[in-house]
């Protein structure tokens, strides 16, 4: 297997780290040394693109054509309808007819996983620019902890469109955990407090003999220091607040004021903060306690998800054994205080809070290289899995805080005779009624043979995997047949969009085509070969000896080809593959047409 | 015998293949999954050793590089265990599975309630909302419910221990059976079940009453 790369794509400033030798590194700069990349992106209306401190130079002009979007991490997998009015002061926003929100920039518009792939692509290219010749493929990506279903989705979207093969999503936390776990010193009960840009996770681990076991996690995906920069920014602005939101530059430069006055305030007792408006000089002298009256809510609803993990996980706060700071608002020496009030014991920030993630991250991707052999993570889904009964009530299926892998089966029937579909409504959250969770799917079972009420029984499997990202199988409990389920997301873009864009994003280079072409060519290959695989099985007595022999020849070189990077290999062998096959396949249509007609359904095939 | 997607060799249905350790995309029982006799004792630390050393072997972490059904049903194979041992490490989760397994539904004989647990709830019940109402008395009322109350939750608190001692030797007593387990036995479990069920609902109103009291 290539090498795999971890990525921490954060709300503020995104990193790309390798494991060498059993020892992650962060790549740097190779003139600057720098290891963050701002995760800022400037779009321009000819469809330009920068990234980074690039993006941030562009921010000074206030033009039309540009826009510069800053932690675009806050809006993966959100609707139109969750925008607030400080968003839409901020940013243009295309009215758009399908789920995902859309930034205007001209003529154009951008989805936030189109501007995250921007910086995901930046990482990719230091990376590649640094290792000299060697490519970054693939990679394990870290997505909060609290990050739901779309959320998670639209991360991975974001490494499909960068060309990138996302072979894990990992929650930052647990990465972080896997960073100081590697310095054999943390076993026992951990928690980890990590305080990002614009997010909140805490989790609870239990980390024995190499085993990081999360407990329980809780947080918020809108929670992080951008909410305090936004509170100093109010503080300066004072009066002056209302007519300076209109004029994005003069904010873009309060906000810069601000995060900056915040930073030294982290050493000093007291800072002058000094901004240029349209309407004069405003300066001002902020003292620490000032800020730390501004910080305080924000830092109180933290400790609310911390008691509640430690309620999920079964444990007092006497129980825990060490505590670990990650984010660059844990410097915060407000949030170092309370954090150290909550557990009663000093907490351990000897890793870098900016870089932890992504060390975790390249740890993770060693194990996955299978480099790291004696490690294993057992996380959880961060949120109930429910689906919506009679009169919106929340069944939950699978419960907060459950090990994944999990899956969980619920058996679904008709209520009226000949009913031909089942709608099955999929949410996610703790709520009790489904209307105040979180939308993550709609599917239709069927086509159902008509039958009377309550006959058909199809049984359908809630599986979230690895990545913490739901999938949907069903299967007829009488004839055993697998159903297809066609799960509509109710916030992200489907396969079809992300090919589209894929195809639409001219301005790449050559060796950029090719990664995403092999990757595409190997995608074939995997869903010829399961689906082969399964008809063999399922279909033995279609196919006589010599075929099927034949057949399972070419698949095996077809494997072996697919673990490979010769791509015109893999492109002639699933070809090649589908020739040899299509007597059988076509074998296997005719057999279920004619099981069909018995039944009665041939409408249901001729749609 | 299900046909191993690592090594193709024919094995029997569990979650890892018995000729190359492969994960197995098998629908086994709960206990089978976790290479266990269908018995209701388990000791918690073998469970979990058990637990891990199947979840290092099988996880999907091991098999990110190979071939997409043997990743397929390693998923399968890891979300069935991690399913086995969740179910399977709670004593009562784990005979609730157990009655499943044997065609008896746990809340069978539910809508009775046990009488001494009865004559228990409706006093215990009575004392809750004389508590409630003395929110706003003198507290020096207020202290002696409080005493009482507390009282109480330790007399339940002491009856569940009680009943999990029972629980306990009743395990053992069927995991001696053989054959099908004799009705008394399962009779026996149910009602130790559905008792545990009412004192475990009594205890956490007592809980809420106390900790929901304003400190006087």
């Amino acid at each position: 297997m290539n090498r795999v790369f971890g990525i921490d794509l954060g709300t503020t400033n995104s990193l790309i780290a390798e494991i060498r030798d059993g020892v992650p590194h962060v790549l740097r700069d190779p003139i600057t040394g720098a290891a963050l990349v701002p995760s800022v992106v400037a779009l321009d209306a000819q469809g330009r693109t920068f990234v980074g401190t690039e993006a941030i130079a562009l921010e000074e002009r206030a033009d039309a054509d540009i826009v510069v979007v800053r932690s675009v991490k806050r809006y993966m997998g959100l609707g139109a309808d969750d925008l607030d009015k400080s968003d839409r002061q901020r940013y243009n926003f295309a009215e758009t007819s399908g789920s995902v929100i859309r930034f205007s920039v001209g003529d154009r518009s951008f989805t936030p996983p189109e501007i995250s792939a921007e910086i995901l692509k930046s990482l990719k290219q230091r990376a590649e620019a640094i290792l000299g010749g060697e490519l970054v493929q693939r990679v394990v990506i870290t997505v909060p902890a609290y990050f739901n279903d779309a959320q998670r989705q639209a991360t991975r979207d974001a490494g499909r469109l960068a060309g990138l093969e996302v072979v894990r999503l990992l929650n930052e936390p647990t990465a972080a955990s896997l960073a100081y776990g590697l310095q054999k010193a943390t076993e026992g009960k951990v928690a980890v407090y990590d305080l990002g840009g614009g997010t909140f996770d805490i989790s609870i681990l239990n980390i024995k003999g190499g085993i990081f076991e999360v407990l329980a996690t809780n947080g918020d995906t809108h929670l992080g220091g951008d909410d305090i920069d936004r509170a100093v920014v109010d503080w300066l602005l004072g009066d002056a607040g209302g007519a300076i939101a209109q004029d994005r530059s003069a904010w873009n430069r309060a906000r810069s004021a601000a995060e900056a006055a915040k930073r030294r305030l982290s050493d000093d007792e007291s800072t002058p903060v000094a901004l240029d408006t349209p309407s004069g000089r405003l300066a001002k002298e902020l003292r620490r306690d000032v800020l730390e009256g501004l910080a305080e809510p924000f830092v109180t609803r933290t400790l609310e998800c911390c008691r509640r993990a430690l309620a999920d996980a079964g444990l007092k706060p006497s129980d825990i054994d060490q505590v670990v700071l990650v984010g660059g608002a844990t410097r915060m020496p407000l949030v170092r205080r309370r954090v150290q009030e909550l557990f009663g014991r000093d907490p351990l920030c000897t890793l870098d809070p900016d870089e932890v993630v992504a060390l975790g991250a390249a740890v993770q991707a060693g194990v996955l290289a299978g480099g790291q052999g004696d490690m294993l993570l057992l996380d959880v889904a961060p949120l109930s899995l429910g689906i919506e009964t009679m009169g919106g009530v929340l069944e939950r299926i699978i419960h907060r805080n459950t090990t994944i892998p999990t899956s969980a089966t619920e058996s679904f029937t008709t209520a009226v005779d000949n009913q031909t579909h089942v709608d099955i409504h999929v949410v996610q959250g703790e709520r009790e009624l489904a209307r105040d969770c979180r939308s993550l799917a709609r599917f239709k079972l069927g086509p159902i043979a008509p039958q009377p009420a309550g006959m058909a029984r199809i049984e359908v499997t809630f599986l979230i995997d690895a990545n913490g990202i739901l999938n949907v199988t069903a299967r007829d409990e009488r004839t055993g047949r697998e159903h297809s389920v066609d799960v509509k997301p109710s916030y992200g873009l489907t396969d079809e969009e992300i090919e589209r864009m894929l195809e639409e994003s001219i301005d790449r280079g050559e060796e950029d085509i090719e990664q995403r072409l092999l990757i595409t060519a190997r995608n074939d290959a995997d869903q010829l070969l399961t689906a082969l695989h399964k008809q063999l099985m399922e279909y033995k007595e279609l196919a006589d000896q010599e075929e099927r022999e034949r057949m399972e020849r070419l698949a095996a070189k077809l494997e072996t080809a697919r673990a490979g990077n010769d791509r015109q290999l893999i492109v002639r062998l699933v070809e090649e593959l589908n020739e040899v096959s299509r007597p059988f396949a076509e074998r296997i249509m005719d057999f279920a047409i004619r099981d069909a007609l018995q039944k009665g359904v041939l409408e249901q095939f001729s749609r | 015998m299900i046909q191993c997607p690592s090594c193709g060799r024919l094995a029997e249905p569990s979650l890892q293949c018995s000729n190359c350790s492969g994960p197995l995309p098998a629908n086994v029982d709960l206990f089978t999954a976790l290479g266990l006799p269908r018995k209701l004792t388990i000791a918690p630390e073998q469970l979990e050793a058990t637990y891990h050393r199947l979840g290092r072997e099988l996880h999907p972490d091991r098999f990110a590089a190979a071939r997409p059904e043997v990743r397929k049903a390693s998923l399968t194979a890891t979300s069935l265990l991690t399913r086995a041992y969740r179910t399977l490490r709670d004593p009562i989760s784990r005979a609730n599975y157990w009655l499943e397994l044997h065609g008896r539904k746990a809340r069978e004989n539910g809508s009775r309630v046990p009488a001494d647990v009865a004559e228990m709830v409706f006093d215990i019940h009575e004392e809750l909302a004389e508590f409630a109402q003395s929110r706003n008395a003198v507290p020096a009322d207020a202290s002696d419910l409080t005493e009482r109350v507390n009282e109480r939750r330790m007399e339940i608190v002491n009856r569940l221990e009680a009943l999990d001692r029972e629980l306990a030797a009743t395990f053992c007593s069927l995991d001696q059976v053989q054959d099908a387990p004799p009705d008394e036995s399962v009779a026996q479990l149910l009602s130790i079940l559905s008792r545990r069920a009412y004192l475990r609902t009594l205890l956490r109103d007592i809980e809420k009453a106390l900790d929901t009291r304003p400190s006087a």
